[in-house]
């Protein structure tokens, strides 16, 4: 039972993180609120389902099922979350503070309700079942075993890739377009192509978290990808305190612990399950506001752009 | 065309309903200076309040709602105190994202009373009036006479009363209010009190018009937050047309759209809205 909450922990506490990687380097260092976290999951993950999944037989409502190897379909995933931050980043890069995140915030909902009403594209409310998963990479090892690898690894490759970028000089760029726009329009610096560019490159690692979410899972459905799953991401990153990548990763896996905690008590009737769910919510709620009221990190200086 | 007019007609009882949702809403940016995305879980403090009394409790309808609409107003103002009010200071972003908490919290805790499941009030069926081959439903006419009492009161509560007045002057500039004798607390509190109200008879009238889920008054927020920023976060007036389009709007596109796209009007209208007018219709400027 250790072993089983340990991987669980370990392989949705990595996927989630790389999120939290993510959004940290568009929020505490670009000061980019994104509210819509959860649509590049999920174009990651629709995308990795619909071309890997055989085409479309029977009852099946989706128009499109590729048939291509998983491979192919984390390929995909990539650029389907780039594809769409290029689509949403582009005409909301002019606003700030809370505006940004409202738009952002619309722009999920839009997409889940595509995917919810246009049933060519994902089957609807149904979803896609049975999604395609990669054949055993590492013989010898379990499933869960492997992909908690597999996300342990995206996670390595999202953490480089952000340490890389923000220890550079563009680093310096992105800090100094955060800091004082003007400033940075003053010297030269196209401010709105800085802002897209790390809009861009952090929604990529989270299509290719949607992806590997798609094959834990074999599932992709509306009603995996709400609001909640973005809200989760923010409470985890102000639970590990922003501007540290290894404050964001701790905080994600300390809020996926507790959540797999709950999970493992064992409930005899539905309502008793429903009412852990509930307080698991109320605890989270309360946990946030207490995190954000007490600031017990010194570095946790939130931007406080309208 | 009387299909048309007819949406036009249900369009202008959920505007009335976006309204008397959005007031509440309004006034706390206004004065508190920050989006409260859990007001629309205030909503349905005050929808299963009113439901508990009405149905498992027994109480006739009207004292009922007036004890939902109380409940939520006191309600409102303890989270206010307790949770808002010491960090303000920390400016409009954290507190925004510590709404979410709180619409966490409150929605939890909803789940766990209540469970899951759909409820109705202890209220007669909604017969339908009809005029010129167009009908409304009374409960629709009541939730439009309301909205239009209500705006009306709160026209003359804001410009009459020296709470009003109060309220007014610490929107408009927190720090010249104080300095000119008003008590920034009181007017804070009453602020809270009167917008959590407005989200209580907001609630009651959700619980009229609509069969009650634990997370149907969450779903109004995207709505909530639409009208809002389409009125600039600005006056009474802007809050009633903006209201009263919205709500048209996504009654309206049904004759043209799939009906299930039909909350989506108000996201579109969001992104419309701040693509066009990058800090809201008001154009306020950057703090």
């Amino acid at each position: 039972m250790i072993a089983g909450l340990l991987t669980a922990t370990v392989q949705f506490g990595a996927l989630f993180a790389v999120m939290t990687v993510a959004l940290n380097l568009q929020y505490a260092r670009a000061g980019m609120i994104n509210f819509g976290t959860v649509a590049y999951f999920a174009a990651g993950a629709y995308a990795y389902a619909i071309f890997t999944q055989d085409p479309p037989s029977g009852l099946d409502q989706y128009a499109l099922g590729l048939g291509l190897s998983p491979f192919a379909g984390f390929i995909a995933a990539g650029i389907a979350a780039i594809v769409f931050a290029l689509l949403t980043g582009w005409p909301t890069l002019r606003l700030r503070g809370e505006y940004l995140a409202l738009t952002t915030f619309a722009f999920a909902e839009v997409l889940h309700s595509l995917l919810l009403n246009e049933r060519s594209i994902g089957n609807g409310s149904v979803g896609l079942t049975n999604v395609e998963r990669p054949a055993d990479l590492m013989q010898g090892l379990g499933d869960n075993a492997q992909y908690a690898l597999m996300a342990t690894l995206l996670l390595i490759a999202t953490v480089l890739l952000s340490r890389r970028l923000l220890t550079s000089p563009y680093g310096r760029l992105v800090d100094a377009v955060r800091d004082d726009e003007v400033a940075a329009e003053a010297v030269g610096r196209d401010v709105r192509r800085v802002r897209l560019e790390v809009f861009v490159l952090s929604a990529l690692p989270i299509g290719f978290a949607g992806a590997l979410y798609a094959m834990i899972t074999t599932l992709v459905s509306p009603a995996m990808f709400t609001s909640e799953v973005t809200f989760f991401v923010w409470i985890a990153l102000a639970l590990g305190g922003e501007r540290t990548i290894l404050g964001a990763i701790v905080g994600t896996f300390a809020l996926v612990f507790f959540q797999e905690v709950v999970r493992i008590v064992p409930f005899e009737t539905v309502r008793g399950a429903q009412l852990a769910a509930s307080l698991e919510e109320v605890v989270t709620g309360i946990l946030f506001i207490l995190v954000l009221r007490l600031r017990p990190w010194d570095r946790l200086k939130w931007r406080t752009a309208a | 065309m009387t299909l048309f007019l007819q949406y036009v007609v249900t369009g202008v009882a959920t505007g009335a309903f976006l309204l008397l949702a959005t007031l509440g809403f309004s006034l706390t940016r206004r004065v508190e200076g920050f989006l409260n995305i859990a007001h629309a879980n205030l909503l349905g403090v005050s929808a299963f309040t009113t439901w508990g009394l009405n149905v498992p409790g027994g109480w006739p309808i009207v004292p009922a709602a007036l004890a939902g609409i109380l409940v939520t107003a006191v309600a409102g103002l303890i989270i206010g105190r307790i949770v808002y009010d010491p960090i303000r200071s920390y400016g409009p972003a954290i507190l925004l994202i510590t709404s979410v908490g709180v619409s966490y919290v409150l929605g939890g805790l909803m789940h766990a009373v209540i469970g899951t499941g759909i409820r109705t009030l202890d209220i007669p069926l909604a017969s339908s009036i009809r005029f010129w081959g167009l009908r409304i439903t009374d409960y629709q006419l009541l939730v439009i006479c309301l909205a239009a009492l209500t705006s009306i009161g709160l026209a003359l509560f804001m410009s009459r009363t020296s709470t009003g007045l109060a309220i007014r002057a610490m929107s408009a500039n927190p720090e010249l209010a104080a300095s000119r004798g008003i008590d920034v607390r009181r007017t804070s509190r009453a602020t809270w009190l009167l917008s959590s109200g407005l989200a209580g008879l907001a609630g009651v009238m959700l619980a009229v018009i609509a069969t009650l889920s634990t997370d149907i008054a969450f779903h109004q927020i995207l709505q909530i937050i639409a009208v809002a920023i389409l009125a600039g976060l600005g006056s009474l007036y802007a809050v009633i047309a903006a209201g009263l389009i919205v709500g048209i709007a996504m009654d309206v596109s049904v004759f043209w759209i799939p009906a299930g796209y039909r909350p989506l009007i108000a996201f579109a209208v969001v992104i419309l809205v701040l693509l066009l007018k990058p800090n809201g219709l008001a154009g306020e400027k950057r703090t």
